[in-house]
């Protein structure tokens, strides 16, 4: 088929259109008045369902760690210093969310395609930079429930040699987990599993398309 | 302006101009209930970006813009965001007739159905390319340069009448 048949046949449907499609002029004007409105408000209502979440729980930690300094004694030592980490992660994570949700809801649909769909998939890309900050607090959660009081004094070698393996475990799981949260690994069923619940799919979807402009974009 | 006479003026642009937030999103979305949800994001993205509309540009360049940009991300998303959070109960646009039905099996409907099978970019530069927009404006609004807008056309061109010719074959 020649070019300009397939111009032809894409034209027959333009006269075609022109009969049949009709607009909706009071469904348009909604859009333009209450409905449109709306439709952004409930957007952001379901992004504040994710502040409220994490700024609830940076409270719970601020309280704790709040509690514990007050009346510091040397027995709250390990609690300190690893929930005083897990807040620093959480609060890192928290200005993370946040700057997501400003960078998306800034992003002008108006500019060229090329750079509107960059914008869109290095905000999806970022989610591996947010999970992979996030990883960093697992060992703290092996370490905040001892005590100087006790630990290692009162227990025995066994409990040692338990604790350390532990927190060793997960000292590695988290360096581990760190090193591979990479794009390149989005084709692993496992990295995909593990970062499902932040969207995972869509940021398979982001590489994929990523790629597909890195090479639209190269002159041939 | 009065926010009055704006709206009267969007109206207008939408109506001159319906055909090719239709195509755009009947490219992107099979799916009669996604294409509606997808023409109502294409409108409400219109809309938004109204009041700072350039004028420099044509209101097709502009429509052609934001309707792709909101096309392919809708496209990308992922399944559980199919119908977007408020939807009206009606679609903004509506066919009296499906323009391909008396031709299921016609060359119209095998085109769409090649353009389907394109790349999302690639299927937008054919849209382009088959509304016969000039290498300069295709380049205004895609966003590369005019000598790629041509070598790429040249390209998707053989792709898409390879992909037409086996649908037409089967």
């Amino acid at each position: 088929m020649e070019n300009m048949d397939l111009i032809n046949l894409w034209k027959t449907q333009d006269a075609k259109l022109e009969k049949v499609l009709l607009i909706n002029q009071m469904l348009l004007k909604e859009v333009t008045g209450q409905k449109a409105k709306s439709t952004l408000k409930s957007m952001i209502r379901f992004k504040i369902v994710g502040i409220i979440t994490f700024v609830v729980y940076l409270l719970f930690l601020g309280f704790v760690l709040y509690y514990a300094i007050a009346n510091y004694s040397s027995a709250w030592n390990y609690f300190i210093v690893s929930v005083t980490a897990i807040t620093i992660i959480n609060l890192r994570g928290f200005t993370d969310y946040i700057r997501h949700i400003v960078l998306a809801s800034n992003i002008n649909y108006n500019g060229r395609v090329m750079e509107i769909q960059q914008q869109f998939s290095k905000l999806q890309l970022s989610i591996i930079d947010h999970s992979k900050v996030m990883c960093l607090q697992f060992p703290f959660f092996t370490t905040f429930y001892l005590s100087s009081a006790w630990f290692p004094s009162q227990v025995g070698t066994a409990y040692i040699v338990l604790q350390v393996a532990i927190t060793g475990a997960f000292v590695f799981l988290t360096y581990w987990l760190y090193k591979n949260h990479k794009p390149e690994n989005l084709s692993k069923k496992w990295f995909r599993n593990l970062i499902a619940g932040s969207g995972g799919k869509s940021v398979a979807r982001a590489i994929e398309f990523y790629n597909h402009m890195k090479s639209f974009k190269e002159e041939e | 302006m009065t926010s009055l006479d704006q709206t009267e003026i969007f109206l207008a642009v939408i109506q001159q101009n319906k055909g090719i937030i239709y195509k755009v999103a009947n490219s992107y979305c099979q799916h009669p209930e996604e294409r509606q949800d997808l023409v109502q994001e294409i409108v409400v993205q219109l809309w938004q970006a109204f009041k700072t509309y350039n004028s420099s540009f044509k209101h097709s360049t502009w429509i052609y813009r934001i309707s792709l940009n909101v096309a392919i991300s809708f496209y990308r998303k992922e399944k559980r965001r199919r119908h977007i959070s408020n939807p009206l109960p009606e679609g903004i646009l509506a066919l009296t007739e499906n323009p391909v039905a008396e031709e299921r099996e016609g060359d119209l409907y095998l085109l769409q159905q090649a353009i389907a099978q394109l790349k999302e970019l690639d299927r937008a530069l054919m849209l382009l390319y088959l509304d016969e927009k000039s290498y300069m404006e295709i380049s205004q609004i895609m966003g590369i340069s005019e000598s790629n807008v041509a070598t790429k056309i040249g390209r998707i061109k053989i792709v898409l009448r390879k992909n037409f010719t086996q649908l037409k074959e089967r």
